[in-house]
């Protein structure tokens, strides 16, 4: 009987490593963020706020409408507001989600290379799908 | 001990996360919250922290992805919006399947083809149960909320069931026949068993079945805010017979994949308050990579057996909260 360790699949260690330090550095990210949410004083979304609203069990548009935003914030929101504590969390928890795609599309292309086509289509079809999906919302 | 000496990323992430709370507690003044026992924001922040990472390890190690645990728990206990909840829920479920992606796949644990075998079904399922989640509390609100809550109680009663029914059998799955879809798409794999010092080699199976099963795995987990990774076990090693430490480490990766789509349409309807689900996150980064490397060298039963209790508790918890909500009436469980 064969003792050895079978070799580990190269397309699967590379898509494994990308996801793995791009979480890694999303969680810095996160801190950081936390920090800046409980350190600054004029924002239009203050932590203290935020969690009392969250453990009073108000709804998410409670919340949102009687914030200094008035109604509930999207990904684009966000983004205009990256210098706020809350936005950078959520940004950071963003960039975590999207190391998916650049994942997939180079453990695809070792796929590809190692004669397994259709399941390298499939890869990519769905990298492309992780991409796309923040924008779907903003079609309709 | 010796994995945070070898891995200097965790003591990084490790002393950040700690030392970050531990100057907030110290430095920030937070306000005490409403009958919360007198604690303030960063004590519950704190607290979520700590929870995360338990719960992750055993999610890890179990195969399920801490969605399962995390959502529910809230839904049942806490007076948390359920769009809060279940947006926070995906991130539970998705990150300590992220972070377990490296480990799974650098030991040859996970297995990338059937990653990417499930992954469209997977995305796509999701994608549109959260796309249905937020369309049906936008129609019915409070109802809607009650609704969710009842039919997540059965759901998880009857995965409570299937990890009863499926947990003997199965750990290293044996077919005589190959199946033909599955050897044109090359879809057999060889991994090193630790517990049995050798290599085990399997064959895959009924795959059309399985990626119909996942799309509604998918569905559910996005609806629910629950992952998918309780299902995608039971899929890969019942029928796709897959062996079931593979089946634990690939769902971990794969739900982490279509958690990534489901996850948007919170993030874009205002669902996902960054500052709560941080703390969950971290320690199911944190939580996550113990777990990987822990799963390794694990007998799975008694993590499964605990699981199976708190699935049970849960799903009791929220049938009576979901019927207080539907009829008004008061049931006294707990």
């Amino acid at each position: 009987m064969i003792k050895r360790r079978p070799p580990v699949p190269i397309s699967g260690v590379v898509y494994g490593e990308i996801i793995y330090w791009c979480t890694c550095l999303s969680a810095l990210l996160v801190v950081g963020g936390t920090i800046r949410c409980f350190l600054e004083t004029d924002t239009v979304m203050p932590v203290g706020y935020l969690i009392n609203s969250v453990f009073e069990g108000r709804s998410v548009e409670e919340i949102w409408a009687t914030s200094a935003l008035k109604s509930p914030p999207d990904a684009l929101t966000y983004l205009s507001l990256l210098h706020n504590g809350e936005a950078l969390t959520v940004a950071g928890i963003a960039f975590g989600v999207l190391s998916v795609a650049p994942a997939v599309f180079f453990s695809a292309a070792y796929l590809w290379r190692s004669k397994n086509e259709f399941l390298a289509v499939t890869a990519m079809v769905s990298g492309a799908f992780a991409i796309v999906t923040p924008f779907v919302y903003f079609l309709f | 001990m010796r994995l945070f000496k070898r891995m200097p990323e965790l003591q990084i992430l490790l002393v950040c996360t700690i030392g970050c709370y531990l100057f907030l507690e110290t430095f920030v003044a937070s306000n005490q919250l409403n009958d919360f026992f007198g604690l303030t924001g960063v004590d519950l922040i704190f607290i979520s922290f700590f929870m995360s990472f338990v719960v992750a390890i055993i999610s890890v190690v179990a195969g399920v992805g801490g969605g399962v645990i995390f959502t529910p728990i809230m839904l049942a206990f806490t007076s948390v919006d359920t769009l809060i909840i279940r947006s926070t829920g995906l991130v539970v479920a998705m990150f300590s399947g992220l972070v377990a992606s490296g480990p799974f796949m650098r030991k040859g644990l996970a297995d990338i083809k059937l990653v990417f075998l499930g992954a469209l079904p997977i995305l796509l399922g999701g994608f549109l149960g959260s796309l249905a989640a937020i369309t049906l509390f936008d129609y019915f609100g409070a109802t809607g909320d009650a609704l969710v809550r009842l039919t997540l109680g059965f759901i998880l009663g009857l995965i409570a069931i299937t990890f009863i029914v499926g947990g003997a059998s199965t750990e290293y799955p044996e077919h005589s026949e190959k199946s033909r879809l599955a050897t044109r798409l090359k879809l057999r794999h060889m991994y090193w068993e630790e517990t049995l010092k050798r290599p085990v080699r399997y064959d895959v199976h009924n795959v059309k079945t399985a990626v119909f099963l996942l799309l509604c795995v998918g569905f559910t987990g996005g609806f629910f805010g629950l992952g998918g990774g309780w299902a995608v076990v039971p899929v890969l090693n019942l029928v796709m017979s897959v062996p079931l430490k593979v089946s634990a480490a690939t769902s971990g990766v794969l739900l982490a994949m279509g958690n990534s789509a489901a996850i948007w349409p919170y993030i874009n309807a205002g669902a996902l308050i960054g500052v709560v689900a941080a703390p969950w996150m971290l320690g199911q980064i944190i939580g996550g990579i113990v777990g990987a490397h822990a799963l390794a060298g694990l007998k799975a039963a008694l993590v499964r057996k605990v699981l199976i209790v708190l699935l049970f508790l849960t799903s009791l918890k929220l049938c009576a909260r979901g019927i207080e909500g539907i009829f008004n009436v008061n049931i006294p469980i707990l």
